[in-house]
């Protein structure tokens, strides 16, 4: 009961959305069913695009390094990079909140809030079987030219929007995640020998018989490598942006 | 599905396997990464998914006609731009209707403004936006392109 209040208060606007829900049902219940038919669709939408956003995300953020990233999407790729995230945008399947987890993703490895946008919008709003489907219905001078206004309006959003937020004010908002990728103990395989915790009780402290990850502050500190090469069976990730200390931390197991 | 959600899992599975193929760990850790972004937002998406359902069946997409003021375009503009700020409707309702509404009489500005804020500003999907880039980035982008609809809205009916 405890938990179930406890995500309830963490995610208000589901709350909120469920108790006119509950009441439609009592007191307008052939509306409160007409919803959830409505709903339907949407939901089918999001289960054939999230799970494949999920894996997306994880691939970019296992294998596209921050230097690709920052170069064609930070704020030194310039014009060309808004292109790019045009492009990206205009190509990716799924509704707008599914632009959302990789923008963020994309955000953290170093791409600029201009570009961010400029991604989120074109997501949204430019998709090839959309134009298609304008052309049909309204007229193809209609969609081209919508079509054209509405790309430098996206340009734009973008270039302003970069002026009044910065990317730290919404990294801010992501930090236990952004820092999960740097410091991480497969517990699974752990054997509880304590010596992290002994040589550096700052990050690792033992939860019964394994040892867990307890800060993901100051990760560069000689302890915590020490720490993290002297585990006898080397579960213990260490990923720090330095490639100097990824190399010595990188575990030596064929 | 259609062919680009088709495109999408197919090239993603594809990298995925590979991925397994050349480090399971990294690529298990890495999904089990994502998963957590995913759960963290998940109860938000579905609340927009209810919401956008409630909506639909409060405001049925059909029944916009006879919300058509016509002797005002300006003023109809700005409806249209607000009523489409306020939901998500998938492209094969939006522009049969925005066709049907064309049929029906309404002006062009009307139908670009409604057309324009129903992919490009969401009330609906406000809170997931803000919870993942803050109360500001939210307000700037959106703000900015109900702003840019109108205008685009304008400039087309002039021209055409």
């Amino acid at each position: 009961m405890k938990k179930i209040l406890d995500y309830a208060r963490k995610n208000l606007f589901l709350s909120f959305v469920i108790l006119v829900y509950a009441l439609l049902l009592i007191f307008k219940t052939p509306l409160a069913l007409g919803a959830i038919k409505n709903s339907g669709y949407y939901f089918k939408e999001m289960l054939f695009i999230m799970p494949v956003i999920l894996l997306l995300t994880a691939l970019l953020n296992a294998w596209v390094p921050k230097e690709t990233i920052q170069k064609h999407l930070g704020s030194g790729s310039g014009f060309k990079g808004s292109v790019f995230s045009f492009i990206l945008g205009s190509i990716s399947a799924g509704p707008i909140y599914a632009a959302f987890p990789v923008a963020i993703t994309l955000l953290k490895k170093g791409a600029s809030v201009t570009n961010v946008v400029v991604l989120l919008s074109s997501w949204a709003v430019v998709k090839i079987p959309m134009l298609a489907n304008e052309a049909k219905f309204l007229g193809p001078k209609f969609m081209l030219m919508r079509w054209v206004l509405t790309t430098i309006a996206i340009f734009l959003t973008g270039a302003i929007c970069s002026k009044f937020v910065s990317r730290e004010e919404i990294l801010e908002l992501h930090p236990e995640e952004d820092s999960l990728e740097q410091l991480s103990l497969d517990s699974e395989f752990c054997i509880g020998c304590g010596v992290c915790v002994k040589l550096d009780p700052a990050h690792f402290a033992m939860l019964g018989k394994k040892a867990e990850v307890i800060s993901l502050k100051n990760l560069q500190t000689p302890e915590l490598i020490k720490a993290v090469q002297s585990c006898p069976v080397q579960i213990i990730h260490l990923e720090t942006s330095s490639p100097r200390l990824k190399a010595k931390t990188a575990p030596a197991r064929s | 599905m259609d062919i680009f959600t088709l495109i999408l899992w197919v090239i993603t599975l594809i990298w995925f396997f590979y991925s397994i193929f050349k480090d399971r760990k990294k690529t298990l850790n890495s999904v089990k990464m994502s998963s957590g972004m995913m759960k963290n937002i998940a109860g938000d998406i579905l609340a927009v998914l209810l919401m956008i359902g409630l909506l639909l069946t409060i405001i049925p997409p059909e029944s916009l006609e006879a919300f058509l003021v016509k002797n005002n375009t300006f003023m109809a503009t700005i409806f249209f731009a607000f009523l489409g700020s306020i939901t998500l409707i998938p492209a094969f309702v939006a522009f049969p209707l925005a066709g049907s509404l064309a049929k029906a009489g309404a002006g062009i500005m009307p139908i670009v403004a409604f057309i324009t804020t129903l992919t490009m500003v969401g009330i609906v999907t406000f809170p997931l936006e803000k919870k993942e880039f803050g109360m500001k980035f939210v307000l700037i982008r959106n703000g900015l392109s109900f702003a840019f609809a109108i205008f685009i809205a304008v400039v087309m009916g002039v021209l055409l």
